[in-house]
């Protein structure tokens, strides 16, 4: 039934589907189709599973279809004669708009699982093994799966932004042409850093382009204007960039009243103070009027205001990229957004612990460390006794002892090195056979290592037997404690005959592997 | 192969068990090997790693259960000299000098060792562990006294005659990981039992561990598994590697488990489940399984 809440879209009459007459409806999330002189809907169908739309031209009739992802299909006839071809029209294009919007929702799922299928084998082997052979429903397999991989997904959505380089400008190197003219090499990336530093060109841009100006005629103007270069003297020219000057200039006027808010930064101590005259005592502020200044100040102090102003924008552009969106229509025309911001910045709270961090020095706080608990071991000996466990040792009489010392030392005592007779040679040759390959000294060396025995590929199936094994194990686990009447549903019915089916597998694979080998 | 450089010295520490409470008691157990005998291999080995290169190194500690002496080099021999009147440089047989030296001094100071021995009952255990340890901290001090641009690789060899004593164990442990620490190999060659305590160092620093069915020709084994140094051993046929049983004994008992329980505060391992932990006295409480009630059957209405 339709929602009384839902928002119709489009509504077409004189649709025939399925040789009745009725209406079609498009709404916000469905489309839907009612018989003429009912109030309710025999076909309705979610925009989310409509897989595409067929409207066929030149027929003689006037149809679109929707197939959907279950593989079904259905038909309108636009049946009024009069309308009939600009109805379905209509129905189209909207469909062609709000189509995209719902696919890329049902169609993320089954990429996402796609590609964990392709990116990790072994999920894909087990996916295999238990899937396809109906071992598990593939619903239980995604359960645990998808959700996990959502949330990275949407993470890595969030990428970051790439700043602005300050010498964008200054990668334009101008190349000699031969005839007496300037080749200026622009790539996109420095049109779009001329752009988001400089609001004022790019909407210049809008309006001249491609109305009044082609692109080429646009950046010639640019680079030839004297807003570009260096010496700003305006000419009084009717150029397309003196408004962009005048605006630099308003920009930069109020970035230097609002000033910085930082307490902690003094800019006023960077100025340039001379001490000739009264040797600093005469603290002479410095006049703005260029007319007292002479020539070479004035255009010192020209290039010294670009130079700033360039850099105040370039941070601007880099930084103010968030709360620029509400205030899209603002920030154009006032070109102080970072300072702006910087002021928003530095509110009271803010200003105070900007203060406190700076004053304050964490080590030489007072310690207080957490509260430990000391251990406290009653009898610590016996960590100092080993894995050899204490065995009786063998008692030696003290008499037994006196007599061996004295036997060793009477023997040392004549001790004379007979480097000749160490060993006979056959006791010799009985050491070499020991020690020789099969020898009795060399027997745990031919034993083979048991995966050089068996075959690779009865290993290689023995593993994927034995990660599914483990992939039922978790579900099994999963469903203690047991909660809920459908967990235990779950564990007496439904996984019991999941690990039947399992054991069966296998023990036909083993049966498999016994008939092989005899 | 790698051959060895010109600047490689190859230091090889020698420490033999020289218990006198067992080795007379081996007297009258075996007359044909004795002590005598077992020394006559030991220099044999040490005269041979010394042939092997130029650049090749000695020591020979003398583990005995009331100290450990060096056998080899003699404290205050400085390289050249003779010491005392005699030049053994001049003896008889016109052997290398440097190891009718060596053979010399060893003989006198296994004598001089032997003949201080006194006869104490409660010390009957040799003191392997602080044989070790100073086998270590020569090794380290030839490194120090190494010139520049040369390189040392040491290893140690045990020869062990009597029993484990467990009251080392500790010390043990520590030689063993410090050496494993330093690279140093820790070879041993066992006469009588097996020993525990010299299966895990050289398990755990890598070298050979080797019980001698015979041990007259105790010569011959040292030559033949134990002269070589860690890298020609990989391409020889050695015997391979014993079985190490790294079992913990549990602190009640001391019996060897493998499952057992721990205490998470101070570690300590028990066979055995007490609910509290006696040796730092933390009381566990342990979450019994809840049991499952038995769901009443609704009863259905008859319909």
């Amino acid at each position: 039934m339709a929602a009384l809440s839902e928002e119709v879209l489009l509504v077409v009459k004189r649709v025939r589907q399925r040789k009745q007459d009725g209406t079609l409806y498009l709404m916000a999330e469905r489309i839907a189709w009612g018989p003429e002189g009912k109030d309710r809907f025999t076909v309705s169908h979610l925009y989310a599973d409509i897989r595409q739309k067929i409207s066929p031209d030149g027929k003689a009739k006037i149809q679109l279809q929707l197939v959907l992802h279950t593989g079904e299909s259905t038909n309108f006839h636009f049946s009024n004669e009069s309308t009939a071809l600009r109805d379905r029209d209509a129905a189209k294009d909207l469909l062609q708009q709000l189509l995209p919007k719902f696919k890329k929702r049902a169609n993320k799922e089954l990429e996402e699982k796609n590609r964990m299928l392709q990116e990790d084998p072994v999920l894909f082997q087990l996916y295999k093994d238990l899937v396809v052979s109906q071992v598990i429903s593939a619903e239980e397999f995604w359960a645990n799966r998808l959700s996990l991989n959502n949330v990275d997904h949407s993470a890595s959505n969030n990428k970051q932004e790439v700043g602005i380089s300050a010498a964008f400008l200054a990668d334009i190197r101008p190349q000699t042409d031969g005839c007496n003219g300037l080749r200026y090499n622009l790539t996109s990336d420095i049109i779009e850093s001329i752009f988001r530093t400089y609001p004022a060109v790019k909407q210049k841009y809008a309006e001249n382009v491609p109305h009044n100006l082609t692109e080429k005629e646009f950046w010639t103007r640019f680079f030839q204007s004297h807003y570009f270069h260096r010496d700003r003297i305006s000419t009084g020219l009717q150029d397309i960039f003196s408004e962009c000057a005048k605006q630099d200039e308003k920009g930069l006027r109020s970035m230097v009243v609002q000033g910085v808010k930082n307490p902690l930064v003094d800019l006023l101590s960077l100025e340039d103070k001379t001490l000739d005259e009264g040797y600093g005592s005469n603290s002479m502020a410095p006049s703005t009027s260029s007319a007292n200044k002479t020539v070479k100040e004035n255009s010192n102090s020209a290039i010294i205001k670009r130079f700033n102003h360039h850099s105040a924008m370039v941070l601007a552009a880099g930084a103010g990229k968030k709360a620029d969106a509400p205030n899209d229509q603002a920030s154009e025309t006032s070109s102080t957004d970072g300072n702006s911001r910087d002021s928003d910045f530095f509110q009271p709270p803010v200003k105070k612990v900007k203060i406190q961090e700076a004053i304050e020095y964490e080590d030489l706080h007072m310690e207080n460390g957490k509260k430990t608990v000391a251990l406290n071991l009653k009898k610590s000996d016996r960590y100092s006794h080993g894995p050899v466990p204490l065995l009786p040792q063998q008692y030696t009489t003290s008499q037994d002892i006196i007599n061996s010392v004295n036997c060793i030392q009477q023997e040392i005592a004549n001790y004379k090195p007979c480097l000749t007779q160490v060993m006979s040679s056959s006791t010799a040759s009985s050491a070499i056979a020991a020690l020789s390959p099969g020898g009795l000294l060399m027997q745990a060396g031919s034993q083979q290592a048991i995966n050089q025995m068996v075959p690779s590929d009865v290993q290689g199936e023995l593993k994927h037997l034995y990660t599914a094994a483990g992939e039922l194990l978790r579900h099994f686990w999963s469903c203690f404690p047991v909660n809920t009447p459908f967990l235990e549903e779950k564990l007496t019915g439904h996984l019991e005959d999941m690990f039947q089916m399992a054991y069966n597998k296998f023990h036909a694979w083993q049966t498999r592997q016994m008939l092989r080998k005899t | 192969m790698v051959m060895a450089s010109e600047d490689e010295v190859s230091l090889l520490v020698i420490v033999v068990d020289v218990n006198p409470i067992w080795w007379g008691q081996q007297a009258n157990r075996e007359p044909q090997f004795t002590l005598s005998k077992c020394l006559d291999a030991v220099m044999v080995m040490g005269n041979s790693h010394l042939v092997m290169t130029r650049n090749n190194k000695l020591a020979i500690i003398a583990s005995h259960c009331q100290e450990s002496h060096f056998l080899y080099p003699f404290k205050l021999w400085k390289s050249g000299d003779g010491h005392g009147d005699d030049n053994p440089s001049t003896s008889g047989d016109g052997k290398y000098e440097l190891l009718s030296v060596a053979n010399d001094i060893m003989a006198e100071e296994i004598k001089i060792l032997m003949s201080r021995t006194e006869v104490k009952g409660n010390q009957t255990d040799t003191l392997l562990a602080g044989s070790l340890a100073k086998a270590l901290c020569y090794i380290h001090r030839v490194t120090k006294e190494l010139e520049a641009g040369q390189e040392i690789k040491s290893r140690i060899l045990v020869i062990k005659a009597a029993d484990d004593c467990a009251l080392q164990y500790m010390n043990f442990m520590n030689v063993i990981f410090a050496a494993q620490k330093q690279s140093i190999l820790i070879d041993a060659c066992v006469l009588d039992s097996d020993s525990g305590l010299l299966q895990q160092a050289c398990d755990i620093t890598g070298g050979l561990y080797l019980m001698i069915p015979q041990k007259i020709a105790l010569a011959q084994y040292l030559l033949w598994v134990f002269l070589p140094d860690s890298d020609q051993r990989s391409q020889l046929v050695l015997p391979p590697p014993v079985h190490v049983d790294y079992r913990a004994a549990c602190f009640c008992h001391r019996n060897l488990i493998e499952i057992g329980y721990v205490c998470s505060v101070c570690l300590s391992i028990f066979c055995n489940f007490s609910p509290i932990c006696t040796t730092c006295e933390t009381a566990f409480k342990i979450p019994l399984p809840q049991m499952v009630k038995a769901k009443k059957k609704k009863l259905k209405p008859s319909t």
